[in-house]
C-alpha cells in the first residue's frame, strides 16, 4: 500500500540521521506486526551500513487482546524476565535502537475492561527508560503511515484518499520533500540548538503555562538545561530521537508543579487506548487529579504503576513553526503530536538535561507519557531566578 | 478456515500437544502469516490459566535480508538473549508451541548457499537443552496457510487449496474425530507397543533395504525405542508433535554404513528445499551428499559442526499412518516424518539411551535435520545382538508379534 519510494527514504531516514547506525552494531528494532514492509527495509540498509546482528521485536495487539480477555486477573502485570534482560544486554553491548510507530488501532481494546487493560503495561518495557537514559543506545523513532491510521486522522475521506493525504502529511513533516532530507534536518536541529541555547542563557526557574483551563507553573532543577533535537550517546554518537523533532525540551524539578492544565490534543497511549478531553490537577509535583472524557481510567492506573508515574519528568516547548504544528492536524500519534506543540510527560525524565548534581532528583519511573498542553492561545512564561517573568511564546511565537 | 477450525486446532495444540498447566509461561514460535493461530493459542492457553504467553514471531524475509546484506562474518552470530529466553523458559519450567506452516516459498532463492548455511536462525542451540533435560512441555502443530496449500496441491484453485489441506490437516491431527483427546490415546497405545517390542527384541542394528538404499545403522547397547508421547522431568505428559506417528531411538553416531535413498522431498528450517537427497555414511559420518536440488544448503547445514555430519535420531513409521495413507507430499517434515520411516542428521536424544555412558556418546551437534527414507517398498530389518535377522517392516507392516495391526 504505501509507495515503496516512502518506506525507502522512511527506512533511510532511520538508518542514517535518525539512529545514525554503526558498523558493527547490534540494532533493535520494534514495531507493531503490521508494519512488516518497512521493518526489513530498515532491516536490510541496517545490514548494509554493516550491522552486526538486527533483533526485531513485534508486538501484537491481537495477543494483548487475548491476554486481557482471558488471562487470570492476578497475572496481568507478569512481565517475563527476559523481556528485561534483552533490553538491559542492549544497551550493554551498546546498540542501535529504531521504533517504528503508527498509533494502534484504536478499535483493537473495543469492549475490554479498562482496569485490566491499565495493568499490563506491554509492550512498555521500563527498562528501555533505564538504558536510553544511560545514554549507551543511539536510537531514533520515526512514524509510518498505515490505513487504520489515515482513517483515524482523515475521517472525512474515503479510504484511499485519507491515506493518501496521510502519506503527504508524513512526507512534509519528515521533510522529505525537500531536494537533500538529511541537510534539511541538521538545519532545523541547529535552529533547535539555538532556541535551547537562548532559553539557557534566561536562567529560568520555572514555566509558567496559562491558557483556557490551564494555569501550571513547573519549577525547575538547578541545572536545567534545554536541548533541541540532537542527542549524543556515552560514546559520543549523535543521533536524532525523534524524527520528526520541533521541541525544545528540559527535565523539570519532580515536586514542584502546581496548579491545573487542560490538554489540547488527544493521547494515545502507547497500548492503543485513547484519552480525550484530559485535565490534571497538580500539588507539589504530584498530579492529585485526573479527569478526562475517554480514557482516564486506563491513564489513571499508569500514572498509579510506581511513586514517579505522577510527577513530570518532561517539559518541552514547540512554537508555531513546527511543521506538524501548521497542518493543524491531530495524529492520534505522540510522536507527531507532541511536535505539533508544547508538552509535559509523566513519568521518566532525561537525565543528560541535568548537570551530575541533580541527577539524583530527577523523577524515576518505568513510564514516560507525553501529553500536549501548548497552544496558540497558551500563554508560556519564563520565571527567572530572579523573579522576573520573560514572555516565552505568545500565540505560539517564540519571544526570546 | 473458520473460526471453530481455528480454536480446534489451537486446543489441540494446548491441550493435547503441549498440555499447557495453570500458571505456565507459554512460548509460542510462529512465523509472521500465523498471527491468527498465534492468537487464538493465546487465548486457548489464558483460558487454561496459562501465566503469559510470549509469542516470537519469526520472519523468513528478515532472514532473507541479513543472508543478502549482512557483513559475511557476522552471520553465524546470535545474540545471548535468544539462547537465554529458551533456557529461562526451561528454569520457570514453562510450556512452548510451535506452529508450522509454510509463508513465503522460496524465501532464500537466489541467495549463496554458502552464505545462508550459516544462519542458524530461527534455530537456537539452547533449545536442544531445555529438550534434554525435559523442562518444558512442548509441541509443534500444523497451521494451514494459503503458500503451504498452493505448494501441496498446484492443480488446485487457492480457495479449494487451502480448503483442502484444511481436511488434510484435520483429518492427520484427528480434529475430525468427534474426541481428538481420546483418538490420540488410542494411538498412543498403538505405538507404546511398537516401542516396547522393539525394546524387548534387543537389537544391535537397524538395517534398511530398498531402491538407491542399503543402510545399516548400529545402535547405542542402551539405545531405548520411545515414541512421541514425553513427560517432562515434572511428570508433565506432551505430545511433542501433533500429528505423530513415530517409534524413535538415537543410535550410534560412529555406526552408520551404506548407502540410503530420500524417499519424499524435504524442507530445511529456512525454506530451502531439497529433493532427490542421497547419502552415504563411513563410520556413521554422512561422507557424500547430492541431490536434485538443495545439496549444497543442506551440506552446509551439516558442516556446522562435528555432530552436523552424523545420526542423532532412527525414526520408524507404519503404513497405518494417516499421514502415509493420504499420499500428500506435504513439503513439511512434521508431516512427512509421520508418513515414512526416517533419519536425522545431527543432535541425538540423551533420554532416549538409558546408561549415562550412551548418553555421552549420543550425536552432539547444534543442528537436526530429519528426512525420510521410508516407504511401502523400503524393507526394515533389526539385527539382533546374537546376530539374528528380524524383519520389522515389509511392505510398511509391522513384522514383530506383540504389535497388532492398526
Amino acid at each position: 500500500m504505501t509507495p515503496p519510494a516512502l518506506t525507502e527514504q522512511l527506512a533511510e531516514l532511520a538508518v542514517g540521521i535518525g539512529a545514525n547506525v554503526q558498523p558493527g552494531q547490534i540494532v533493535s528494532i520494534s514495531a507493531e506486526i503490521d508494519l512488516q514492509e518497512v521493518v526489513r527495509e530498515v532491516a536490510a540498509r541496517a545490514y548494509r551500513r554493516g550491522a552486526k546482528f538486527v533483533d526485531v521485536t513485534y508486538y501484537d495487539p491481537g495477543v494483548k487482546r487475548a491476554r486481557i480477555q482471558h488471562a487470570s486477573p492476578d497475572t496481568l502485570e507478569f512481565v517475563p524476565p527476559w523481556y528485561g534482560r534483552r533490553v538491559f544486554e542492549l544497551g550493554e553491548s551498546h546498540s542501535a535502537r529504531v521504533v517504528i510507530t503508527a498509533p494502534p488501532d484504536p478499535q483493537a481494546f473495543d469492549g475490554l475492561d479498562p482496569d485490566r487493560l491499565g495493568r499490563d503495561q506491554l509492550p512498555a518495557l521500563s527498562e528501555w527508560m533505564e538504558v536510553l537514559s544511560d545514554r549507551t543506545v543511539n536510537w531514533t523513532i520515526i512514524p509510518y503511515p498505515t490505513v487504520p491510521w489515515a482513517r483515524l486522522v482523515h475521517p472525512e475521506l474515503d479510504e484511499d484518499d485519507a491515506f493518501d493525504r496521510l502519506c503527504r502529511d508524513i512526507v512534509h513533516v519528515c521533510r522529505l520533500d525537500e531536494p537533500d532530507p538529511t541537510s534539511a534536518w541538521r538545519q532545523r536541529s541547529a535552529e533547535l540548538a539555538d532556541v535551547g541555547n537562548r532559553l539557557n542563557a534566561l536562567d529560568l526557574d520555572a514555566i509558567h503555562f496559562e491558557g483556557p483551563g490551564t494555569d501550571l507553573r513547573i519549577g525547575l532543577l538547578p541545572s536545567s538545561s534545554w536541548i533541541g533535537a540532537v542527542s549524543w550517546t556515552v560514546d559520543g554518537l549523535e543521533h536524532l530521537p525523534n524524527v520528526p523533532t520541533e521541541e525544545v525540551f528540559t527535565t523539570p524539578d519532580p515536586e514542584r508543579a502546581d496548579g491545573r492544565v487542560r490538554s489540547t490534543k488527544p493521547l494515545v497511549l502507547v497500548d492503543g487506548s485513547l484519552v480525550r478531553g484530559l485535565e490534571v490537577r497538580f500539588e507539589g509535583g504530584r498530579a492529585v487529579e485526573i479527569d478526562a472524557e475517554q480514557g482516564a481510567e486506563v491513564l489513571r492506573a499508569r500514572v498509579a504503576r510506581d511513586g514517579g508515574a505522577s510527577r513530570l519528568g518532561e517539559v518541552a516547548l514547540v512554537d508555531r513553526e513546527s511543521r506538524i504544528g501548521q497542518l493543524g492536524t491531530v495524529f492520534y500519534e505522540t510522536l507527531l503530536d507532541e511536535n505539533a506543540t508544547s508538552h509535559v510527560a509523566f513519568g521518566s525524565a532525561y537525565e543528560e538535561a541535568v548537570s551530575e548534581e541533580d541527577v539524583p532528583r530527577v523523577n524515576k519511573s518505568g513510564t514516560h507519557i507525553d501529553f500536549m498542553v501548548g497552544g496558540d492561545d497558551v500563554d508560556v512564561t519564563g520565571i527567572t531566578r530572579g523573579g522576573e517573568r520573560v514572555p516565552l511564546l505568545r500565540d505560539g511565537a517564540w519571544q526570546v | 478456515m473458520n473460526e471453530a477450525d481455528l480454536s480446534r486446532l489451537a486446543d489441540l495444540a494446548v491441550v493435547v500437544g503441549a498440555n499447557v498447566q495453570p500458571g505456565q509461561i507459554v512460548g509460542v514460535t510462529a512465523e509472521l502469516g500465523h498471527e491468527e493461530i498465534a492468537r487464538a493459542i493465546a487465548a486457548s492457553a489464558y483460558e487454561r490459566g496459562a501465566k503469559f504467553v510470549d509469542v516470537w514471531y519469526i520472519d523468513p524475509l528478515l532472514k532473507r535480508a541479513r543472508i543478502e546484506f549482512a557483513p559475511s562474518d557476522t552471520l553465524e552470530y546470535v545474540p545471548p538473549w535468544y539462547g537465554k529466553r529458551i533456557l529461562s523458559l526451561g528454569d520457570q519450567r514453562g510450556a512452548n508451541i510451535v506452529t508450522r506452516g509454510l509463508t513465503v516459498p522460496n524465501a532464500l532463492e537466489g541467495l549463496d548457499p554458502q552464505r545462508a548455511g550459516r544462519d542458524q536462525l530461527p534455530r537456537v542451540k539452547e533449545t536442544s537443552v531445555i529438550v534434554n533435560e525435559r523442562t518444558v512441555n512442548w509441541t509443534i502443530v500444523a497451521y494451514p496457510t494459503v503458500p503451504w496449500a498452493r505448494l501441496c496441491y498446484p492443480g488446485l484453485e487457492v480457495d479449494a487449496a487451502l480448503a483442502r489441506l484444511w481436511e488434510e490437516v484435520k483429518h492427520v491431527s484427528r480434529l475430525d474425530e468427534p474426541d481428538p483427546l481420546e483418538a490420540w490415546e488410542q494411538r498412543i497405545d498403538q505405538l507404546e507397543r511398537a516401542a516396547s517390542a522393539l525394546n524387548d527384541a534387543d537389537l544391535d542394528a537397524v538395517h534398511f533395504e530398498g531402491e538407491g538404499t542399503d543402510l545399516t545403522i548400529g545402535l547405542l547397547p542402551t539405545s531405548i525405542w520411545r515414541m512421541a508421547r514425553w513427560e517432562t522431568a515434572d511428570g508433565v505428559r506432551h505430545l511433542p508433535n501433533v500429528p505423530t506417528e513415530e517409534v524413535f531411538t538415537s543410535p550410534d553416531p560412529e555406526r552408520a554404513e551404506g548407502r540410503v535413498r530420500s524417499t519424499k522431498p524435504l524442507v530445511l528450517s529456512d525454506g530451502t528445499m531439497v529433493t532427490g537427497l542421497e547419502v552415504r555414511f563411513e563410520g556413521g559420518r554422512a561422507v557424500e551428499i547430492t541431490a536434485d536440488e538443495g545439496a549444497e544448503v543442506l551440506r552446509g547445514r551439516t558442516e556446522i559442526d562435528d555432530g552436523g555430519a552424523r545420526l542423532g535420531e532412527v525414526a520408524l513409521v507404519d503404513g497405518e499412518s494417516r499421514i502415509g495413507q493420504l499420499g500428500t507430499v506435504f513439503y513439511e517434515t512434521l508431516l512427512d516424518e509421520n508418513a515414512a520411516s526416517h533419519i536425522a542428521l545431527g543432535a541425538g536424544f540423551t533420554f532416549s539411551v538409558e546408561s549415562a555412558e550412551d548418553r555421552a556418546r549420543t550425536n552432539q551437534s547444534a543442528t537436526h535435520i530429519d528426512f525420510m527414507i521410508g516407504d511401502n517398498d523400503v524393507d526394515v530389518t533389526g539385527l539382533r545382538r546374537d546376530g539374528e535377522r528380524v524383519p520389522l517392516l515389509r511392505g510398511g507392516v509391522w513384522q514383530i508379534a506383540a504389535v497388532p495391526a492398526a
